[in-house]
C-alpha cells in the first residue's frame, strides 16, 4: 500500500511555518503533490481490490504464472474516477476537462517513480524530479502475476526484467543496464499472490530466491540421503553435481534425528580434497581450516528462474518458456592479522 | 566508507573467527611505580574492571537477521538455520570453560579447527522436545558446579529451555563442531540486505547442525554453553551416511536400549540458559526449484484447460444486477488482458454512465471500464486527505481563470501595457502592476502643455485652415494660403514648448549656503513691505 505522504506532525509543521499554505514558488497549475502520488499510486493500480484485477480465480489457478498487458485505459477510467470525487457542476466538470491532458502526461512521468516512492528512496519533490526528466509519454506496461508457495515461502523474491537475452548463470551486476527494464511495481498482493509491473515488453523474465543473508543447505539425492556439491574454495560448485564423483554424502549422527556430524563432514571434505589433488588439474576444495572452510561447502546459492520468450503459441510479446539455473556466489575465506 | 579490505559486490570474505582482544569477565589492574631513592620503593595500587557484554540475556537489536525467517512457513527441510549478529565477536566474547573447569580434550586432535570455541550453540527443536521457561532463576537452570564455576552471580533471572537429556545430547554439538558451526562473514556493504543500516559489513553467524524434518513445526533456540563442561563433548556421537527412508523416525532402539541400560541421565531433564529462540513451520511443497519448474505458465486468460468462459476479446460474463433491479449478463475485463491494447483517446469521462458500452453483435453491456471509474471513485472518496487536495487544485485553477479575465478586461478597460507574461506570473500580485503601468502612461503619454494660447486649435479651425479653404472654395492651395496671408505658418505653425529651465535637485543645506540668494531674497522682501506700507498709508507698522 501506499505509505502515508506525511505525519501529523508535519502537517501541522507545515502549516504553522507557512500559513499561507502554498510555497510561492510552486506552479499552482500542477496537481498538489499528495494527489499526484495518489493518482500515480493508482495508476499502477495500487490499492484496487484483487477481485477486479482478476474477476475469476481460474484466471490464476494456484501455482501458476500469468504474465499480461496493462490496458492503459483501464487505468485512466481510474485515475477519471477518482478526480469525479466531488465534482458537484459543470465547473468542476468544465475544469476536469481542460486539465486532463496535462494531468495524463503528468502522470505519465510520476507512474515511474512510484517504486522509488514505495520503497521510501527518496521523498515525493526529488523522487518526481527524477521522473519529470525523461518527458516520454506513457510506453506500454506490461507485468506478471504469480500465485505459488514459492512466493510465501521466499518472500523477497527478486524478479528481474530484461529487453534482450541474457546469457544464463550470469550476475545481475554484469547485465548491461541497457537490456534492464525498469521495474514499475512488484509486491505482495496476499501472502501468495505476487504483482510486477515492468515497463516495455520483457524477453526475458527472473525470479530469484531472495539473496537476504546467504544460506547454507544441503540437497537431497532422491534415495533418502543427503549430499553436497563440492565446491572450490571461491565456492563455485564444480558442476556438474549430479555425477557422483561431485557429491559429497552428508553424514548424520545415529538416531534419525536429522543432525548433521559436522566433525565428521569437515573429515570427508578434507578426504575428498586429497582424493582430488591425485588428479592433475583438479581444483582444489577450500581449505579447511575451521569455520569459513566448513560454511563454504554448505552454501546453498540461490535458485534462480528464467522465464523467456520462446517459438511458442502466443502471438502476444511474452511467450514464455522456463528454465532454473543456479548463479554462482563469490566467496573467499581471509584471516585477520593477529 | 569503502576500503581496500572490503570485499568487492556481490562477493563475500569468511572468516573463521575474530576474538576479542580481552574476553568478558571482571579484571583486576594493578599498577606501581617503583621509586629509586636511597632504597628502592613502590606504590602499587589495584584497581578493578569489568567488561560486560551479553551473558544470560540477548538484547535482540544485536541479531540483525534469522534463517529460517520468525514464524516463517515454507519448505525449509533442506536447509540449516541460522542466527547472524551484527557484532562481528560476539560468539567469542565469553570463554566456554575456565582452567578450573576445562571442556575434555578430544582422543583424535591431529587436525583442529582453526580459532578459539564460541561459547553460544543453535540447537533446533522440533514441537514437543522441549519446555520454555521464563524467569528462572539461574541456580535453577545450571548445575551447582556450572554456578560456582560461573562465579556464583547473584540474583540473575534468565530464560531457560528444558529438553530430555539424552536428547540434547544427541543434539549438541562437541567441541570442534562448536567451532565449525560459528563464523565471521564480511560482505560489501552496499550489499543491502545484510548491512542493516550504519554496519560495517561484518557480521558473525552461528549455524545449527540440524536439519528441520518435513511438515514440523520447529524451533531454534540459541543457548549459552559457558562453563558447561558436563555437557559438551569432546568427540562427536556414531554417525552414518544413509538417512534411509526412514527420515524423521526416531530411532527408539538406542534410546530404549539405553534406557534398558539403566542410565539414569536419559529420564534426566537439562536445562541451558537461553538466549533468544524464534519459531518456523516446515511445511511445504517443495524446493524453490521444484514449485518454478511446476508452475504453469501463460498469458492470463489465454490457457487451455480449466478456464472460465471468456469472449474472444477476453471479456467474462458476470451475472449484474442492474438499476431496473433486472438480472442481467454483463461483459468485464480487468486491466490485465493479453494483448497489447490502443489507450482510449476518448478522454476524460465524467461518470460511470458515460464508460458504459455495449457491444452491437449481441446488445450486452460491457462494465470494464464503468467498473474501473467507480473503483477510482470510491478509493478516492476513501481518503479524506485526497479530496482536499482534490478541492485546492480546482480551487488554485479557479483562482488562476479569475484572474486570468481580470487581467484581460483591465488591460481592453484603461490601455495600459501592464508587464509581459503577467498571466504566467501567477504569484505576481495584479493591482500593483496596473498603478504602476496607469501612472508612467499618465507621466510619458499625455499631450504637451505648450499650446498656451490654443493656436494649434485655432489653427485648424475651418477658417483659418488653408487646406479647409482650397476645398471649399476649390481653389488651388497655393491661393488659399495666400488669402490666409501667403504664410504657411502664420497660424499653422507648429509652436514647440518652451525649454524648461533646468532645476538640478538641492539640499536644504546648499539652500542654506547659498548667502547671495538668501540676501537677494531678503532685499526683496523689504522692498515689497516697504511699498505696502507706502499704499496703506499707514506711518509705522509693527508687521514683520
Amino acid at each position: 500500500m501506499r505509505a502515508a505522504w506525511t505525519t501529523g506532525a508535519e502537517a501541522l509543521r507545515a502549516r504553522m511555518v507557512n500559513p499561507v499554505q502554498l510555497a510561492a514558488p510552486s506552479p499552482e497549475a500542477e496537481m498538489p503533490p499528495y494527489m499526484e502520488s495518489f493518482l500515480a499510486h493508482l495508476r499502477l493500480l495500487i490499492g484496487v481490490p484483487f477481485d477486479y484485477l482478476v474477476a475469476d480465480s481460474r484466471l490464476l489457478p494456484d501455482e501458476s504464472i500469468r504474465f499480461f498487458y496493462l490496458d492503459r485505459s483501464w487505468c485512466d477510467r481510474l485515475v477519471d474516477g477518482a478526480l469525479s470525487v466531488g465534482k458537484i457542476g459543470t465547473r468542476e466538470q468544465a475544469h476536469h476537462q481542460a486539465h486532463a491532458p496535462q494531468a495524463q502526461q503528468q502522470l505519465d512521468r510520476t507512474e515511474r517513480v512510484v517504486r522509488i516512492l514505495q520503497r521510501g528512496l527518496q521523498d515525493f519533490p526529488s523522487a518526481k524530479q527524477t521522473g519529470d526528466q525523461n518527458p516520454d509519454a506513457g510506453q506500454i506496461v506490461t507485468g506478471l502475476l504469480l500465485r505459488s508457495a514459492a512466493v510465501s515461502g521466499w518472500p523477497q523474491m527478486d524478479v528481474r526484467a530484461f529487453s534482450g537475452d541474457v546469457p544464463a548463470g550470469i550476475d545481475p551486476s554484469q547485465v548491461s543496464n541497457s537490456l534492464v527494464m525498469s521495474l514499475l511495481r512488484l509486491e505482495r498482493l496476499s501472502p501468495s499472490v505476487l504483482i510486477a509491473l515492468f515497463q516495455g515488453v520483457p524477453k526475458l523474465v527472473w525470479c530469484e530466491e531472495p539473496h537476504h543473508g546467504v544460506q547454507f543447505a544441503v540437497q537431497e539425492n532422491g534415495r533418502g540421503g543427503f549430499f553436497i556439491p563440492v565446491r572450490d574454495a571461491s565456492g563455485k560448485a564444480l558442476l556438474p553435481s549430479n555425477a557422483p564423483a561431485n557429491q559429497l554424502p552428508v553424514p548424520f549422527r545415529t538416531g534419525g534425528r536429522r543432525v548433521i556430524a559436522v566433525a565428521q563432514l569437515r573429515k570427508d571434505i578434507i578426504k575428498k580434497d586429497q582424493d582430488l589433488s591425485t588428479h592433475t588439474g583438479a581444483p582444489h576444495l577450500p581449505a579447511q581450516t575451521g569455520a569459513a572452510g566448513y560454511a563454504i561447502s554448505v552454501l546453498s546459492p540461490p535458485w534462480r528462474q528464467r522465464f523467456q520468450k520462446a517459438a511458442g503459441t502466443f502471438s502476444g510479446g511474452i511467450n514464455i518458456a522456463s528454465a532454473v539455473e543456479r548463479p554462482q556466489l563469490a566467496v573467499a575465506i581471509k584471516s585477520l592479522l593477529k | 566508507m569503502i576500503n581496500q579490505f572490503d570485499p568487492p559486490r556481490g562477493s563475500m570474505y569468511l572468516y573463521d573467527d575474530i576474538t576479542p582482544p580481552t574476553v568478558d569477565g571482571s579484571y583486576k589492574m594493578t599498577v606501581s611505580t617503583n621509586i629509586n631513592y636511597g632504597t628502592s620503593q613502590s606504590a602499587p595500587i589495584d584497581r578493578f574492571f569489568d567488561i560486560v557484554g551479553p551473558r544470560f540475556t540477548l538484547d535482540p537489536t544485536i541479531v540483525t537477521s534469522v534463517f529460517p525467517p520468525r514464524n516463517g512457513q515454507g519448505s525449509y527441510e533442506d536447509s540449516l538455520p541460522q542466527i547472524v549478529f551484527s557484532r562481528r565477536t560476539f560468539p567469542w566474547e565469553r570463554r566456554i570453560d575456565s582452567d578450573s573447569n576445562p571442556l575434555p580434550k578430544p582422543r583424535d586432535n591431529s587436525n583442529p579447527p582453526n580459532g578459539d570455541i564460541p561459547w553460544v550453540a543453535l540447537l533446533l527443536f522440533e514441537e514437543g522436545e522441549f519446555t520454555l521457561l521464563q524467569n528462572q532463576t539461574l541456580e535453577s537452570v545450571v548445575p551447582v558446579h556450572v554456578f560456582t564455576a560461573l562465579g556464583s552471580p547473584a540474583n540473575i533471572l534468565c530464560d531457560a529451555v528444558e529438553a530430555d537429556a539424552g536428547l540434547l545430547q544427541s543434539l549438541l554439538p562437541s567441541r570442534e563442531e562448536l567451532q565449525l558451526l560459528c563464523h565471521v562473514r564480511q560482505v560489501n556493504v552496499e550489499d543491502r540486505e545484510l548491512s542493516a543500516g550504519s554496519s560495517d559489513g561484518f557480521f558473525s553467524v552461528v549455524m545449527s547442525n540440524r536439519l528441520p524434518a518435513p511438515n514440523t513445526i520447529c524451533r531454534a533456540c540459541l543457548v549459552s554453553l559457558e562453563q558447561r563442561t558436563d555437557l559438551v563433548r569432546a568427540d562427536p556421537p556414531a554417525f552414518e551416511y544413509d538417512l534411509g527412508s526412514r527420515g524423521n523416525v526416531l530411532n527408539l532402539a538406542n534410546e530404549v536400549g539405553g534406557l534398558s541400560l539403566g542410565l539414569p541421565v536419559l529420564l534426566a531433564k537439562t536445562r541451558l540458559v537461553l538466549l533468544h529462540s524464534w519459531k518456523f513451520t516446515v511445511q511445504g511443497p517443495g524446493t524453490f526449484r521444484q514449485l518454478m519448474q511446476q508452475v504453469n505458465i501463460g498469458m492470463i486468460g489465454q490457457t487451455a484447460g480449466n478456464q472460465p468462459q471468456l469472449t474472444d476479446t477476453g471479456h467474462l460474463h458476470l451475472p449484474i444486477l442492474d438499476r431496473a433491479g433486472e438480472n442481467e449478463i454483463a461483459w468485464y475485463r480487468g486491466p490485465l488482458v493479453p494483448w497489447q491494447l490502443t489507450r482510449d483517446p476518448l478522454g476524460p469521462y465524467h461518470s460511470a454512465d458515460q464508460c458504459r458500452r455495449a457491444t452491437p453483435e449481441t446488445g450486452a453491456e460491457d462494465v470494464s471500464y464503468a467498473a474501473a471509474f467507480e473503483v477510482g471513485r470510491q478509493l478516492a472518496a476513501a481518503d479524506a486527505r485526497l479530496a482536499q487536495e482534490l478541492m485546492r487544485w480546482r480551487r488554485e485553477s479557479y483562482k488562476q481563470a479569475a484572474r486570468a479575465d481580470t487581467i484581460t478586461k483591465v488591460q481592453a478597460a484603461i490601455a495600459v501595457d501592464l508587464p509581459t507574461a503577467l498571466n504566467d506570473k501567477l504569484r505576481a500580485p495584479i493591482a500593483p502592476a496596473v498603478s504602476v503601468s496607469a501612472a508612467q502612461a499618465l507621466a510619458s503619454g499625455g499631450l504637451p502643455v505648450a499650446d498656451r494660447y490654443r493656436i494649434n486649435i485655432a489653427a485648424h479651425t475651418a477658417g483659418m485652415d488653408p487646406a479647409a479653404l482650397a476645398t471649399t472654395w476649390a481653389i488651388a492651395a497655393d491661393q488659399a494660403k495666400a488669402i490666409l496671408g501667403g504664410d504657411p505658418a502664420t497660424l499653422g505653425a507648429v509652436v514647440a514648448p518652451v525649454a524648461e529651465t533646468p532645476r538640478p535637485n538641492v539640499t536644504l543645506e546648499q539652500v542654506a549656503a547659498d548667502t547671495a540668494g538668501l540676501n537677494r531674497l531678503a532685499t526683496a522682501r523689504d522692498t515689497l513691505l516697504q511699498t505696502a506700507i507706502l499704499k496703506l498709508g499707514k506711518p509705522t507698522g509693527g508687521t514683520k
